[in-house]
């Protein structure tokens, strides 16, 4: 009777046992362990989920709120949503936002790794603590030291673009235009994003076997032709599951947008996130903004779906 | 000119390390030549520079008479096998085949044709779209070699390509690379730490000990007449025989003390080895063959007196190890220590006069531990060696030191 | 073919060693500059904040950008200290940090020793949930969960936030341990069993001490994560003597007009401990959510 190999037994043969109080106690014992987290996560992130399903087919405004209950309206929330033109400005402008990000991030984040190959090894060293101190910033301090740089008045980067002769930005307010606003909320986040990506991949290229380069140089492949053909294909499911962590994260950014315009972002800024949250807190419509988010979240299944596949597949889960 | 030359190439790593120290080679066209030596020896150093995967340090390489120092690895028309193989994973045997030619704007047609024929030769024919990941040891062998192979490039270089194979498979492919080579005709320079591998398988051989060339000559030439006592220890399995003697002048005649057993040297002994005569009264090194190793029954010549430590039952032979009263070398920097017999020995009375000498005996004798023996010598099958430098002391038929000319 | 013989003693050429190719030597020095040119423009927002955090206010309100703190000064760390609700949002954060990695690291060890430790039905189906629910997005949750906290009166309660914190970072802990757990190989237990440990017992002589680093990692991990969390704290903790650092920094420049030196001084403060604690564990972090990706 090997104690040990015990909980390795597939369940059918353990029936076969009898049920001593230590039998069943080791039985029980994995689901004892799990309990508490379980708990936790059931209350605080399994039920809100499923609460917030419910609510988007409830009207939930300040009355349900001191009530602690919705009201059943069905699809009237989803009705209304998708009949506002709002909502599909928001969601136009929240997709393309994302594209512009993952897309910004993915490309100089690798750019960067493959850099750091090519450098001097101090400067390897260098850039990489660089890089970790910037991915240390917390996103409010980020925010912080962004509003500061583009300040209208005293803000490094009106004086250094009007220096350059790019173009004479005195006093330029970057938030006036959404557009200059979106550019400088995107390299505040791709600034934060590009060190995560670039230590992954360069962590990734680095075990790309030494030997493979060497035998596709001797073969005859010019260094473009070495990363097409050999470094890009091992690197691939890295770059699946980076692209699609990055869609999630940057299909729900809320917080530099809300702090960088000082809480009160104009409709202009708004993204599904921000969109979702002034429904619920701002004009307290609860159901109407639980619908908003259950959009969100569907768009961001897909992505979820395939960064979960592509985990599975390299056998992170046994 | 010769296919590869190689002239006083030298490798240093940061300021002190010297991985290979003035090699001067030349390997010539169709010929294939082995770089042998223990780890550390260089001989991989010294493949990679011919690649053009290591910086040349000083010195030059030429490929058929052009010097090819400052050329990248694809320009230098060679192709490389690898001890792990280095299959591309995410092609398939097709892919992996076709890869070279592919970057060398071969037109599709050829490609098909080169790397179908090569996949038959080597019987790779149903394999071609299966993944390396699919594949046997052997088999993604084959497949690195057929991509040597299908590029008809100017010089094969093999990096211990069967070391990552089991015994078995390992003299099969070992064959089936001589034979390759030899109908293809390529030249090609192959590393190895197995001397087995590198006198079954060389025209010639480079023996390397600590970045420099010991002795390149034919693989006989090299288990007869070996350059130094590393040589000498390194070729040969089981090893030479190696312990220290003293030679002596007796009137007109050189004699070879060995313990308390005087050898008399014949005539044609010394005056095979002229220079033997400037070290009476000093001692040398000796190396015996434990094939030259005889039981002494109907031997009227020089005998050495023993006991035997231990019988090894090979089946076509007994591999004896005898314990003989003569001094052991102790220049144990000048000779390859990883084969030596065990020593001390277990069970021997005076570790320091005694040498644990290996014969190989007829298999039909009965010997057992602990019996005394008597072994026959044949002066003429013996080696001489300097103490202090491990250099042979030359016979005649052998040129002294010739340098490659560059 | 005639032998040729090469003497060890002969002396052998000194090695004369040739120069690197100019061509190579450029290039290096092309790269190396370029790698500069990053390595400036990815530090420097941060080094202006502590540049400004240091300069005195005309230097920080100049046309003219000052590029070095040329008469450096404390003047705004003690501003941005002296600031109301300061002290208590230092405090506050500190409470909820505590609070949440000593029972995070906790939770997390026993769930990840149920998850590497043992095969039970419903194992793989909990790990699929771990992963996927780290994906739904927060600002989509926090709406239900302000619902829900209302209901269970945890709101502008600091206890309310700890639970949410904990359950935000259960997840990756729990990965994480697991991860660490598997790495240990099984063997180390049964040695431990066969020299007469129980299984308890050896989890506890063999696993405990191989498992710190893994215990010190996850408790950093969620360290940064419950001090650098704003969303939250905002939505749920309402009164000035309730908030949390961050609430505290982003609600900085509505209090003040735009007050920069301060605002970096500030901002330069609240970020230092996380910083700190970052340069120790980026590795795992990174690894954690992509490990073996390349693998093979």
């Amino acid at each position: 009777m090997a104690s040990v190999a015990e909980s390795e037994f597939p369940l059918a043969s353990r029936r076969r046992r009898r049920f001593t109080r230590q039998t069943v106690g080791r039985a029980l014992a994995p689901y004892a362990l799990l309990a508490p987290a379980a708990t936790a996560i059931g209350v605080i992130l399994g039920y809100p989920l499923y609460l917030l399903v419910k609510m988007s087919f409830e009207k939930y405004g300040l009355f349900e709120l001191i009530r602690h209950k919705g009201r059943w309206v069905g699809t009237a929330n989803y009705a209304s949503i998708l009949h506002d033109g709002q909502f599909w400005h928001v969601l136009l402008r929240t997709i393309l936002f994302t594209v512009v990000n993952v897309t910004l991030t993915m490309v100089l984040g690798t750019a960067i790794a493959l850099l750091l190959l090519q450098v001097s090894r101090w400067l390897r060293i260098a850039i990489t603590t660089g890089l970790v101190l910037v991915w240390s910033m917390p996103v409010i301090v980020a925010v912080d030291i962004w509003r500061w740089m583009v300040d209208y008045e005293f803000g490094v980067a009106n004086w250094t673009l009007t220096k350059l002769h790019i173009v004479n930005f005195i006093r330029h307010d970057w938030f006036a235009n959404p557009w200059t606003g979106f550019a400088v909320i995107t390299a505040l986040i791709v600034w934060g994003a590009i060190p995560f990506i670039t230590i992954t991949v360069y962590a990734a290229l680095a075990q790309v076997p030494q030997e493979l380069l060497e035998a596709a140089a001797i073969d005859g492949a010019k260094p473009w032709a070495v990363f097409r053909e050999v470094t890009l294909p091992l690197l691939m499911p890295i770059f699946v599951i980076l692209t699609s962590l990055s869609i999630i994260w940057d299909f729900q950014v809320f917080q530099q947008i809300w702090v960088m315009l000082d809480f009160r972002p104009t409709s202009d800024y708004y993204t599904m996130a921000i969109y979702a949250f002034h429904q619920s807190f701002q004009i307290s419509e609860y159901g109407l903004g639980a619908s908003i988010a259950v959009v969100m979240v569907l768009f961001m299944f897909l992505a979820t779906l395939v960064y979960l596949r592509q985990m599975l597949r390299t056998g992170e889960v046994r | 000119m010769a296919a590869i030359e190689l002239v006083h190439l030298s490798k240093v790593y940061g300021n002190d390390f010297t991985a290979v120290r003035d090699l001067n080679l030349d390997v010539a066209e169709g010929e294939f030549m082995v770089l042998v030596g223990p780890s550390g020896c260089g001989k991989t150093t010294a493949l990679r520079m011919i690649a053009g995967l290591e910086e040349i340090t000083a010195g030059e390489i030429r490929i058929e008479g052009k010097v090819v120092n400052d050329l990248a690895p694809r320009d230098r028309d060679i192709a490389m096998v690898f001890q792990n193989y280095a299959l591309y994973p995410h092609k398939n045997v097709y892919d992996n085949l076709a890869f070279g030619l592919r970057m060398r704007k071969v037109p599709k047609d050829d490609q098909k044709r080169r790397v179908e024929e090569i996949a038959r030769i080597l019987g790779l024919g149903d394999m071609l779209d299966r993944r390396p990941a699919q594949l046997s040891g052997g088999q993604r062998q084959r497949v690195a070699m057929g991509r040597a192979i299908v590029r008809e490039p100017k010089a094969f270089l093999m990096d211990e390509p069967l070391s990552n194979l089991d015994a078995k498979l390992r003299v099969q492919m070992r064959a089936e690379i001589a034979r390759i080579q030899q109908a293809l005709k390529v030249t090609t320079v192959y590393v190895t730490h197995d001397q087995v591998e590198a006198m079954t398988m060389g025209h010639r051989v480079a023996v390397m000990r600590d970045g420099e060339l010991q002795q390149v000559d034919t693989p006989q030439r090299l288990y007869d007449a070996p350059a130094n006592l590393f040589v000498a220890s390194f070729v040969g399995s089981p090893p030479m025989n190696l312990f220290e003697a003293v030679v002596e002048r007796d009137s007109d005649r050189l004699v070879c003390r060995v313990g308390d057993t005087e050898l008399e040297l014949p005539a044609d002994v010394s005056s095979d080895r002229p220079s033997l005569a400037n070290y009476a009264g000093r001692r040398v090194a000796i190396g015996i063959r434990p094939e030259d190793v005889r039981e002494a029954a109907g031997w009227d010549g020089a005998r050495l007196r023993g006991r035997i430590l231990l019988v090894e039952s090979l089946g076509s032979e007994q591999l004896v190890h005898i314990e003989i009263a003569a001094s052991p070398l102790e220049r144990s920097d000048l000779i390859d220590t990883t084969a030596q017999p065990p020593g001390p020995s277990l069970g021997v009375e005076d570790a320091e006069r005694s040498v644990t000498l290996l014969g190989r005996f007829d298999r039909h004798l009965l010997l057992a531990p602990g019996e005394a023996v008597e072994v026959a010598i044949d002066p003429r099958l013996l080696h001489f060696f300097d103490l202090e430098t491990g250099v042979a002391i030359p016979t005649v038929d052998v040129p002294v030191a010739t340098p490659v000319a560059g | 073919m005639s032998s040729v013989t090469q003497i060890a003693p002969t002396p052998v050429a000194p090695v004369v060693p040739r120069k690197i190719g100019r061509r190579r030597r450029v290039h290096k020095l092309g790269w190396n500059l370029l790698g500069l040119l990053v390595l400036a423009v990815m530090v420097f927002p941060v080094y202006w904040m502590v540049a400004t955090a240091f300069k005195p206010g005309q230097q920080i309100l100049s046309y003219t950008p000052q590029w070095f703190p040329t008469s450096p000064t404390l003047s705004n760390f003690r501003d941005a200290i002296d600031q109301p609700f300061f002290w208590n949002a230092v405090k506050n954060s500190l409470i909820i940090v505590s609070a949440v990695v000593a029972l995070s690291v906790v939770l997390a060890f026993l769930a990840s020793l149920a998850l590497a430790k043992f095969h039970f039905y419903g194992r793989k189906a909990f790990i699929v949930l771990i992963l996927g629910v780290q994906m739904v997005p927060l600002a989509a949750l926090i709406i239900p969960l302000y619902i829900l906290m209302s209901r269970l009166g945890q709101i502008d309660k600091l206890t309310g936030v700890i639970a949410m914190y904990l359950t935000f970072v259960l997840p990756f802990t729990v990965w994480t341990m697991r991860g660490f757990l598997l790495g240990i190989p099984k063997e180390l237990e049964e040695a431990a069993m066969v020299d007469g440990a129980t299984r308890f017992g050896a989890f506890v002589r063999v696993l405990l001490p191989l498992v710190g680093p893994g215990l010190v990692a996850t408790s950093i991990f969620a360290f940064i994560q419950a001090w650098n969390e704003f969303i939250i704290a905002y939505v749920f903790l309402h009164t000035p003597e309730k908030q949390t650092l961050m609430v505290w920094l982003a609600s900085f420049t509505t209090l003040r007009g735009t007050d920069w030196g301060p605002l970096m001084a500030g901002a330069t403060l609240s970020a230092l401990p996380v910083v700190v604690f970052f340069l120790l564990v980026q590795r795992r972090i990174a690894f954690g959510l992509t490990a073996g990706a390349v693998r093979g």
